[in-house]
């Protein structure tokens, strides 16, 4: 009898503990960022995004949403293992997030023995476009839209126009890529490009200016750079110390991470280029308020200057969240269809999963680095958006 | 531009790589020739070189000054690593010495992470060394013609060092035959120390030098380090003479075959370290001392 009522007592407990904890059992995401290396400032602003649209969604199916993050250290195989780690030991129910086109296509790869979805936030490479039926963009615009945007932002200002172009990649899936888009559109719009076959210059790079005296020596009077992004303003630094911007135009295939043009300082200003959002565009017709807003809680959340890696990883994990709600379960399949056609409209407007392609559309800004007028975010260099394109604009067309 | 200019251009950016090279791998070599330490750590002192000077103009001092205070802070933490760490595994074989150093490396890596963050960190100049001035056809910046002239005067001043001091002549005698300065009455063990420090220092005025050219970054030492070392193999280990032609030989390579034929630029170098391997496996001076 006493060893009953001991039984009894213990599954009791065991119940009334386990239970409350079954019921609030998290949903398990897994976040793959880079936090160490080069691009470390960025993939901060991404997961800050992300961790800012988890807190704003609260919970998923009702329970708790749980970001796993991990370090790519935007290595393949490193980026893999931890993806491996998060789905098989973690147990996360999809993947976001991702820096680099080599990372993301890796990551793609195995994304069958994964058997999650993979929604990346930044991967550009137009690769991406219909991948697997898994793998899903909503994030950083890919390089035949930013391209498109470019090179209608250059055609729109005459200035630009007039100029011959230098292309200088980094050498690696996403740069190759960038170079080809672009190039081919200029070729069909008339704008001059001096160097077809486009440098490549290694990512390790951090003395530039081999490449600088190759520019001079080409006569270009403009540069189109796709370098990744925190490189941008050393890159820039060089370039002026070198006397180049004097005479050479700067027009990027990616918007520089906020932190890196804040410490360039006044080398960071006369950056020409497309991109998903700047913080400037509160103060553009028809996107203020929501983009005053998410600004404004992002900077008291986690004391950083909005930018554009934090507004499209935010978006992009919205996406994922309601499509999460939207398949009412956990199941990768039903996650996946729900993401087909999914959209969510944030802080520069609806961003949208064509569901032909996996891959999103939305408005974009045509923006240029400045010194920044007195602004809430202490922000001393600042992206001033120049053009407002609506998504129908840079395609490509959903089929 | 034409193309005396770019040629202009490629000779003052050899030179100048090459001269960060050049103090690297002499600072590398004195610490061999010395102590038969292979210090792996070399590149994270130069980091750290490179972070104090950041924090010195950061905080409002002189270029310069921080220029002089950085690698001599960075010596100090040599002499600390010296008495505390390599100096109980001198008698040890020196791979002991070898290991500990590639830890090293990852704890001042990490202590950078840790006091100064992942950001890229840009040091300010002053306003004069912000522009570009005329060298014959072409315009170069003031900064690289001043780094210029800093690694000249870095050379100068270690030539006299090792020639007209006592304490140079002491560190290229101990060098050669430790066992007879021994014998003549002198304290080698404090001739080591003050070329392991004299080596830190060094990794430390190149992290100085270099800081504003590359920007300032948490893992700026590893790249150097591969660099540095592919300059020692070349100019042969322990050599000084050899480490700094292999220092301009490497730096012009590396330039030229950028300017040239970009993607193969790495490759070049490491061709080039595998030639000498190969047929001069001493250096290119033959001053060598492998063991």
């Amino acid at each position: 009898m006493k060893r009953i009522l001991v039984l009894s007592l213990s599954v009791a407990l065991a119940l009334a503990w386990g239970l409350p904890a079954l019921a609030a059992a998290p949903v398990k995401i897994g976040v793959l960022v880079p936090l160490t290396g080069i691009v470390a400032n960025g993939g901060m602003e991404m997961k800050n995004g992300i961790d800012m649209a988890a807190k704003d969604k609260k919970t998923l199916l009702g329970r708790p949403i749980q970001l796993v993050v991990e370090d790519t250290q935007v290595k393949p195989a490193v980026a893999v293992s931890k993806a491996e780690k998060l789905v098989f030991q973690e147990k996360s129910v999809a993947l976001i997030g991702v820096f680099s086109s080599g990372v993301g296509l890796a990551l793609a790869k195995n994304i069958a023995k994964l058997n999650v979805p993979f929604l990346t936030t930044h991967v550009m490479t137009t690769a991406f476009y219909g991948l697997n039926p898994l793998v899903f963009r909503s994030g950083q615009l890919a390089n035949d839209q930013t391209a498109v945007g470019n090179v209608k932002g250059i055609l729109a200002t005459p200035d630009l126009k007039k100029r011959k172009y230098y292309v200088l990649v980094h050498d690696y899936a996403w740069g190759h890529d960038a170079g080809k888009r672009f190039i081919a559109l200029a070729k069909e719009n008339g704008i001059k490009v001096v160097n077809p076959d486009f440098d490549k210059a290694p990512i390790a790079t951090k003395n530039w200016s081999t490449y600088i005296s190759k520019i001079k020596a080409s006569g270009a009077d403009g540069i189109y750079i796709a370098l990744i992004t925190d490189v941008i303003p050393r890159f820039m630094k060089q370039a002026t110390e070198f006397g180049l911007m004097k005479t050479c135009r700067l027009v990027s295939g990616a918007a520089p991470g906020a932190m890196d043009l804040e410490n360039s300082g006044p080398a960071g200003v006369g950056i020409f280029g497309a991109s998903d959002y700047a913080w400037d565009l509160e103060n553009f017709p028809g996107y203020q308020k929501k983009a005053k807003d998410w600004n404004a809680r992002y900077f008291k959340m986690y004391k950083a200057i909005p930018c554009d890696a934090a507004a499209h990883s935010y978006v992009g994990a919205m996406n994922l969240f309601q499509a999460i709600e939207k398949a009412g379960s956990t199941d990768p399949q039903k996650i996946a269809a729900a993401l087909k056609g999914m959209s969510y409209d944030g802080p520069y407007g609806k961003v949208w999963i064509c569901p032909s392609d996996n891959c999103m559309r939305n408005d974009a800004v045509l923006t240029e680095t400045k010194v920044a007028p007195k602004n809430p975010y202490g922000a001393k260099i600042y992206m001033k958006v120049l053009k407002v394109f609506k998504a129908a604009e840079l395609g490509p067309p959903c089929k | 531009m034409g193309w005396i200019a770019t040629t202009v251009d490629i000779i003052l950016n050899s030179l100048v790589l090459g001269g960060i090279f050049l103090i690297m791998g002499v600072g590398l070599n004195i610490i061999y020739g010395l102590n038969r330490v292979m210090n792996l750590a070399h590149g994270a002192l130069y980091a750290l070189g490179a972070y104090f000077g950041y924090t010195l103009v950061a905080v409002g001092a002189n270029y310069f000054l921080a220029l002089l205070l950085a690698p001599i802070v960075v010596g100090a933490v040599g002499l600390i690593i010296e008495r505390v760490l390599i100096s109980p595994m001198r008698k040890r074989h020196m791979i002991y010495t070898l290991i500990l150093t590639y830890g090293l490396m990852f704890v001042i890596d990490g202590l950078i992470k840790l006091f100064w963050g992942q950001e890229t960190r840009f040091i300010q100049l002053p306003e004069f060394m912000q522009h570009t001035v005329s060298v014959g056809p072409a315009s170069y910046p003031v900064f690289r013609l001043v780094i210029l002239i800093g690694i000249a005067a870095v050379v100068t001043a270690l030539m006299l060092l090792l020639g007209r001091t006592r304490l140079g002549i002491n560190m290229r005698a101990a060098s050669s035959i430790p066992e007879m300065v021994s014998a003549c009455g002198i304290n080698v063990r404090r001739v080591q120390i003050s070329a392991f420090v004299l080596g830190c220092i060094l990794a430390g005025t190149a992290g100085m030098l270099a800081g504003p050219l590359f920007t300032v970054f948490a893992l700026m030492g590893h790249d150097i380090l591969i660099s540095s070392f592919v300059v020692v193999v070349i100019g042969g280990l322990g050599s000084l003479r050899g480490a700094v032609l292999a220092a301009l030989l490497v730096g012009f390579v590396q330039t030229l075959a950028e300017f040239f034929v970009t993607e193969m630029a790495m490759v070049m170098v490491y061709m080039l370290m595998a030639l000498v391997l190969v047929f001069k496996p001493l250096g290119i001076l033959g001053e060598g001392k492998f063991e």
